[in-house]
């Protein structure tokens, strides 16, 4: 399927590292893969130590995992190497030679390809218009090679094993679908050192196998990989060796082999932390019908939908990006008008045409991107959470008193654990798990009757993964109902049943006790129906 | 991942500290410091009841359109028209009272209720067409300048009969101009509305982030419809009280309050927040550049300094904070 490896020597590197960063050692054009090495990084920021001595080792052809929580310093430490920051001390060699990474043209000079966490496209560009922004790309006078772009699209799509959209402004498209032109643009160039920063957070195991192979492609032409996920059991599949952090220190660096979930987790966290509990068939038969919602579309993405969802019941939705999970959600709280379909909640129909009537009604939305979706970033944590109270309220004019606000902000923060140094922090200084927290919590604050989570753990380190679901539980046990959308198949064993999504229907129901990660993938994919009471 | 990650052990060190105080209220300590300077230098007329009474007298009118301004800003947009707005507010008054068609009363509310009308039309073209707010406003606000025209002939209006009007611009209560008594009134009630109200909390949250309020179940358009009317409302009534000065109009008197209300907005924008428009900063901001314009009087420069006194004012004013800020946080 894959024929062409992208690193044939006999492709003539585009920029040459200057003289001053070349290792002494090397006459004529450079081998592929580099071996990396970081030593006794350290980092502040304002005061704040990110990185303290942190020393980490990639040989060519390895792939290094580097696991930790939200704020541990993994990024950090990508970035410094990146070229986008640069570390108070501490010194980075290739190949045994020091060299001074300044800027991110630097790093890529030196053959470093980095593909972000943060989606670094420009939403208005198409997907070629994007890729063509590297260097290379360009003829004399700065005119664009659009053939010669194109040209090397198609064969990094093609390892890719994925077809690329090119054609279409990005922010048209689904995450997934950006997430590969992300990483086709770090591949646009010849690289000697991949680092790939939460690359599969939105991908769907069919999605994630590609990505594995273009892994195994890479190290087998003897380029290093520097991998970090949140996916334990991704990390232990794609990578040889594993470094951990915690707190900006490297507590240990292990061969992938000697660890499994529970001690890679143990390491982590530096304390046991539970698991996900399948939930089964300890379903709540006998409760009645919450939501009950009947030929719901809006073509092209969601075509026919039918599903009943019960009280205190969590159901999950399983899918593939671009099979309409998403667009499915937002027709529930209104972010986008349905053409067809009814929705009737506890016996009354819900015509929710915006996300202010859906909330009135009890039915909310916490959206798949919290940055841009969920939060105001540069606002506080208690201004966060009476959001969607705010929203809620039908009458503008009546008085808002922050001291009940803050009362009920800080109640929330204790009830969810969200580790903040105090209510009036800003948003954005805490750790992705809390953020996630602190949208889950605006919502829950309105107490809805119907609570939709649209991949509520993507960025989640474990710890604060365990904690959300702890907090899904909580809600079903008193009665709320949630449905829930998750690319992590494992993590859907904590609900009652799993709904699979397909080109905009749903294809089949599965039980909790049963809806194990290779069954619901299977069903993600093929086409025998398959329809389980 | 890539924001910054407060680790409770470890304060910020005492540079980021000071660099964030001086962010926060390095507008302030401008103001401050203006005062103090011109208390030593001009110690006769500076430092007085009198003077301090006429300073916040020459305040009122820009304070009452930046007020408005800053509802628009709040929501995360833009009012380009509100001179033009200011200007047309005071022709329509004065030449309701001229024909005799109303009382002065009456004419005031109808002239604030053109500036209603003028912020609805901006807003649903902003909100319900989707023009980009700079260019909306700027259609609006040169529509405005030709209706202007088309009522006044272009000539000043002036009133035969000028008592009525006179006397709420020269009018004292406790020896303070009744202005004064307007611009406290109305920043207060500013302040409680977007402070204490469920509509101000919605308009902050439509400004920090309109998709997040969106989903929240805040009704954007609504909100950000809500916040043009306010702001075009207000700056009616800058021109009719601008008009109350001299029981006339001229049709581009209020213009040049469109750049004074801006320059206070975001002067206020460093004060005591990051970068965020808020009621207090505002004020502060217009009284700021009025202690500078009186300094400039009191000193027997020329008046030509009081643009470079304003540019300034605006640009180290904003230019200080965003450069403290950014230094706190690395």
């Amino acid at each position: 399927m894959v024929s062409q490896v992208q690193f044939d020597p006999s492709v003539p590197r585009t920029g040459s590292p200057s003289p001053d960063v070349l290792p002494s050692t090397v006459d004529g054009p450079l081998p592929l893969g580099l071996s990396v090495r970081m030593e006794g990084i350290s980092k502040h920021f304002g005061g704040v130590r990110s990185l303290d001595d942190v020393s980490i080792a990639l040989q060519p052809g390895e792939v290094l995992a580097l696991c930790g929580a939200n704020g541990a310093g993994k990024s950090t430490l990508l970035r410094i190497l990146a070229g986008a920051e640069q570390a108070d001390s501490g010194r980075i060699l290739l190949d045994g030679s020091e060299v001074r990474i300044d800027s991110p043209r630097t790093a890529s000079e030196l053959g470093l390809s980095f593909v972000h966490q943060e989606l670094n496209l420009v939403p208005k560009f198409t997907g070629l218009q994007n890729l063509a922004m590297g260097k290379g790309s360009q003829r004399p006078l700065g005119i664009l090679d659009r053939r010669g772009v194109a040209k090397r699209a198609a064969e990094v799509g093609e390892m890719l094993g994925h077809r690329l959209v090119l054609d279409v402004a990005v922010e048209q498209l689904p995450v997934a679908e950006r997430w590969m032109l992300s990483l086709a643009r770090g591949l646009m160039n010849p690289a000697q050192m991949v680092a790939l920063d939460e690359p599969t957070a939105s991908f769907t195991e069919g999605e994630a196998e590609r990505l594995y192979r273009v892994i195994g492609q890479l190290t087998g032409a003897g380029v290093g990989i520097i991998y970090i996920s949140h996916r334990l059991d991704e990390v232990l599949e794609v990578a040889d060796r594993i470094s951990i952090l915690r707190n900006g220190r490297v507590v240990g660096t292990h061969d992938a082999s000697s660890l499994d979930v529970r001690s890679l987790t143990h390491h982590i966290v530096g304390r046991e932390v539970e698991t996900i509990e399948r939930r089964g068939a300890a379903q709540p038969r006998g409760a009645s019908v919450r939501l009950s919602v009947r030929g719901l579309a809006r073509p092209p993405r969601v075509r026919h939908v039918d599903f009943d969802l019960y009280e205190g019941e969590i159901l999950g939705i399983a899918g593939l990006v671009g099979s309409g999970r998403t667009e499915i959600a937002r027709l529930l709280v209104g972010a986008d008008a349905a053409t067809s379909g009814e929705v009737v909640l506890d016996g009354e129909p819900l015509r929710a045409r915006s996300p202010h009537d859906a909330i009135g009604n009890g039915v909310c939305l916490v959206p798949e991107e919290r940055r841009t979706q969920g939060l105001i970033l540069l606002e506080s944590v208690e201004s966060n959470l009476q959001m969607a109270q705010i929203g809620a309220s039908p009458n503008l004019a009546s008085v808002h008193r922050p001291g009940r606000s803050r009362r009920t902000a800080r109640s929330l923060i204790e009830r969810f654990a969200i580790r903040c140094r105090s209510p009036k922090s800003a948003v954005h200084q805490l750790s992705g798990g809390n953020q996630q927290k602190v949208v889950i919590g605006k919502y829950v604050r309105t107490e809805p009757k119907v609570l939709v989570l649209d991949e509520p753990t993507v960025g989640v380190d474990v710890g604060a993964r365990a904690e959300i679901y702890r907090m899904i539980g909580d809600l079903a046990a008193v009665g709320t109902s949630v449905l829930m959308i998750s690319s992590d198949f494992d993590e859907l064993a904590i609900c009652h049943r799993v709904l699979v999504v397909r080109d905009g229907a749903v294809v089949a129901t599965v039980d909790g006790d049963s809806a194990t990660k290779s069954r619901l993938t299977r069903l993600c994919y093929t086409h025998d129906n398959e329809a389980i009471a | 991942m890539t924001t910054t990650i407060l680790q409770p052990a470890l304060t910020p060190t005492v540079s980021a500290r000071s660099w964030q105080g001086l962010g926060r209220y390095g507008a302030l300590m401008m103001l401050v410091s203006l005062v103090i300077v011109m208390s030593v230098l001009e110690p006769e007329t500076f430092p007085t009841w009198d003077n301090f009474v006429n300073i916040l007298n020459q305040s009122a009118l820009p304070a009452v359109i930046a007020i408005g301004l800053t509802f628009t800003l709040v929501t995360g947009e833009f009012d380009l028209s509100i001179g033009n707005t200011a200007s047309l507010g005071g022709v329509v008054a004065c030449t309701l009272i001229v024909d005799d068609v109303v009382s002065v009363p009456l004419a005031i509310l109808l002239a604030v209720a053109v500036g209603v009308l003028i912020g609805l039309i901006n807003g649903l073209v902003v909100t319900v067409l989707g023009v980009n707010a700079l260019v909306a406003t700027l259609g609006v606000g040169t529509v405005v300048v030709g209706v202007n025209y088309a009522i006044a002939g272009g000539l000043p209006v002036t009133l035969d009969d000028p008592e009525g009007m006179l006397k709420i611009s020269l009018g004292r209560f406790l020896d303070i101009p009744y202005p004064v008594f307007i611009m406290i009134g109305l920043a207060v009630v500013a302040w409680l509305l977007l402070n204490r109200t469920v509509l101000g909390q919605s308009m902050q949250a439509v400004g920090g982030n309109a998709e997040a309020a969106r989903l929240s179940g805040i009704r954007v358009t609504r909100i950000r419809v809500i916040g043009f009317v306010i702001c075009g409302a207000l700056a009616a009534l800058t021109g009719v009280l601008l008009a109350t000065r001299t029981a006339s109009a001229a049709v581009s008197a209020g213009d040049s309050y469109l750049l004074a209300a801006f320059a206070a907005a975001f002067f206020g924008s460093a004060v005591l927040r990051d970068g965020q428009f808020h009621v207090f900063g505002t004020m502060v901001g217009v009284i700021t550049v009025a202690v500078g314009f009186n300094a400039i009087a009191l000193l027997g420069v020329e008046t030509y300094w009081q643009y470079f006194f304003q540019g300034v004012v605006l640009i180290v004013g904003v230019g200080v904070g965003t450069v403290a800020r950014r230094r706190a946080a690395t």
